[in-house]
């Protein structure tokens, strides 16, 4: 039932978008996690992560009209502009770079992860829940690779009070993450 | 070597993850073993390590959200601001019409394409969200402006907030008005403007939602105010259309002993002279003179070559039909027909002047709504066939029939047709009663409109349209029947 009213409400806002393209950004805010874990977990540095996702996003708005409804969900259709895109960039750096591997034809039909992707998403959305200086140094350490002295320059701490707040960061991620139905049994440490 | 603390030990996954110098600085540190129990939160770290940027996420919707203003602004360029119909004016002087509609309707510029010569030729204005595109004339390929064809007969409807400030800012820009801004029945409050190229906008500001019914209803109303069975309507337009004191038609006589005549009606109608302009060097013969005869005005000048004597006929509404009947005897006109009442609503006698004109008093009975709705002095023609004359008028002048009494062979006893805000009387020759063509004068909003109009519909041209040294432009034709029509627009005092 729920899944079913999941796809119900993915529909609505596929709809409204096409109708009004500036319902473009209840799509972005729904799927933008999930593109994301998709593209890092295919892609080595941090800027080309962010460069296909963004193209992704832009070419997903360029193109929505011509999105069909054929029983997958909508990020599935991301994933496939997704696939697309790193495909073309990996030939176009190949050639760049005198690579004959560049002639080879790519593979985009590779076997998509979809519940580790559904796994790592929610992981990024966890961050959003945490106390606020918790989720600073989660943010600062992770999506910004400061280091603790840095960390403990910006927010005038010692380096040692950033590494236990970094700790029970993660700590609290580990059994937020743990709680989420369907994801892994419970473990419980003593 | 010190063992760690579980959160050393799991900075250390973490550095050695991001690639950071402090686990390099310590030797061998990243390969050291963590604590087991540490396993589940270095899986977090490992996939922390993809963390996205809250600010990259921002930018990016930001970007998106941008893109999207774009995308519907040209999606609403070329669609919303495309309706199935728009107006298209061809402008004598584009340019200035683009600066006018700016000033006076708030329009804004969206396009402007001008030719190698100078000339715009096109250029498209968003007023109120409504797309009107124009250009210059280009009378070579038969794109002609109203300045060329002499007015345009397409309105141009224009909904604003508050038209009396939309009119005043139009007439401070150069509009002229052409019917004042008044509330309309039909829910509207609107007057007619016509801008200095010559299209004429009708600006309403709504006021009232009515249903079809309703208006209907009152539609009805008013034009029974219109045509009499009411007390009739002030009529606010004519302060701009008409001379003050006139309405849209006043009979002009062409007579001999024009001076004789104006005290023959001063004595038997009491009429009051309003203008006498003599003929220079003609002794007492006059150019042009105007009497009031109650509500009603009336134009008169002496014979002369060009003009012969026309006599003709006009129907007076007097209170007392016997008493005028003996006072015009008594000043010098002879008899037609003693009074005596008629079944058709009025007591009725009739006289002939001097002059050789026909005078047909009359006193309608109370509750005669066709002959109340009368003014003091209405024309009233004797034409061979009533029905063909009619006919001519609606389509020269936009005439309206109020009333018809017609025999079964079509011989037309009486009718009263509407014109502008007068009424024509007629009856279709017999006996006595022989054709009378007359001189009228008519006022109209666009005199060079109306000649043209006459003229398709069958008059012959006396004179073309001109601009007249007393403040009208004025054009003169003569219809089947003999009668000459001088159509005017007043143009400035």
């Amino acid at each position: 039932m729920k899944a079913r009213s999941k796809e119900a409400d993915e529909k609505l806002l596929v709809a409204a978008a096409q109708k009004d393209p500036r319902c473009f950004a209840d799509l972005y805010e729904a799927n933008f996690e999930h593109v994301y874990a998709f593209v890092a977990h295919r892609v080595y540095e941090r800027a080309d992560t962010e460069d296909l996702t963004a193209e992704v996003f832009q070419q997903a708005l360029a193109n929505l009209a011509k999105f069909e409804w054929r029983g997958v969900p909508f990020v599935a259709w991301l994933y496939r502009i997704a696939a697309n895109a790193i495909a073309d960039r990996w030939q176009l750096r190949s050639r760049e770079r005198g690579n004959p591997a560049a002639e080879i034809p790519v593979d985009r039909q590779v076997p998509i992860d979809l519940e580790g992707i559904e796994k790592r998403a929610q992981l990024y959305r966890l961050v959003n829940t945490l106390p606020v200086e918790q989720r600073r140094v989660i943010q600062m350490r992770f999506a910004e690779e400061k280091s603790i002295r840095q960390i403990a320059k910006e927010m005038k701490r010692t380096p040692g009070a950033i590494k236990q707040l970094q700790f029970r960061a993660v700590q609290n991620l580990r059994l937020r993450w743990e709680e989420k139905p369907g994801q892994r049994t419970r473990k419980v440490h003593g | 070597m010190a063992k760690q603390s579980l959160n050393e030990q799991l900075d250390r996954v973490a550095a050695a993850l991001l690639g950071q110098a402090d686990a390099a600085l310590s030797s061998n540190g990243a390969s050291r073993p963590f604590d087991p129990v540490l396993r589940p939160e270095v899986e977090v770290v490992r996939e922390l390590k993809n963390l996205p940027s809250p600010d990259f996420r921002a930018r990016l919707k930001a970007d998106l959200e941008r893109r999207v203003t774009m995308v519907t602004a040209a999606v609403r360029a070329s669609t919303e601001f495309r309706a199935a119909a728009t107006p298209y004016l061809c402008i004598r002087g584009a340019a200035a019409a683009l600066e006018f509609y700016q000033q006076a309707f708030g329009a804004t510029e969206q396009l402007r394409l001008t030719q190698p010569d100078g000339r715009i030729g096109h250029a498209e204005i968003d007023i109120r969200g409504a797309r009107i595109m124009l250009s210059d004339e280009f009378p070579e390929i038969g794109f002609r402006s109203p300045a060329s064809l002499g007015g345009s007969p397409v309105l141009i409807n224009l909904d604003v907030e508050d038209v009396d400030a939309v009119a005043r800012r139009a007439v401070a820009a150069g509009a002229e008005i052409v019917r004042p801004v008044a509330d309309q029945f039909y829910g509207d409050r609107s007057g007619h403007l016509r801008d200095p190229f010559g299209y004429t906008w009708v600006v309403s500001t709504h006021k009232e939602t009515l249903s079809p019914e309703e208006m209907q209803r009152r539609s009805e109303q008013f034009t029974n105010r219109q045509t009499g069975t009411s007390p009739p309507a002030k009529q606010p337009a004519q302060g701009e259309t008409f001379r003050e004191g006139f309405h849209s038609l006043t009979p002009y006589l062409i007579i001999t002993g024009a001076g004789p005549w104006i005290e023959f009606v001063q004595q038997a109608f009491g009429a009051q002279e309003r203008l006498r302009v003599k003929r220079p060097g003609a002794g007492d013969l006059l150019m042009h003179a105007e009497v009031k005869i109650g509500d009603s005005m009336i134009e008169l000048a002496d014979a002369n070559e060009q003009f012969p004597p026309m006599p003709s006929a006009l129907w007076l509404r007097v209170d007392d039909v016997d008493a005028v009947y003996r006072r015009a005897l008594d000043a010098g006109a002879t008899p037609i027909q003693a009074p005596r009442d008629q079944e058709y609503g009025s007591r009725d006698g009739s006289v002939k002047d001097l002059s050789g004109n026909h005078w047909y008093l009359h006193t309608p009975k109370p509750g005669n709504a066709v002959f109340e709705s009368l003014r003091s002095v209405t024309p009233y023609l004797h034409p061979l066939r009533g029905a063909v004359l009619i006919e001519f008028l609606k389509n020269a002048f936009g005439a309206e029939e109020v009333y018809r009494a017609q025999s079964p062979d079509g011989v037309i006893h009486h009718a009263q047709v509407r014109i502008g805000d007068s009424m024509i009387g007629m009856g279709d020759a017999h006996g006595i009663y022989q054709p009378m063509p007359s001189t009228l004068h008519l006022y109209v909003p666009n005199a060079d409109l109306a000649y043209e109009r006459a003229l398709r519909a069958g008059a012959s041209s006396i004179q073309p349209p001109a601009d007249q040294p007393y403040g009208e432009r004025n054009a003169g034709v003569k219809d089947p029947f003999g009668n000459r029509w001088f159509i005017a627009t007043l143009i400035r005092h």
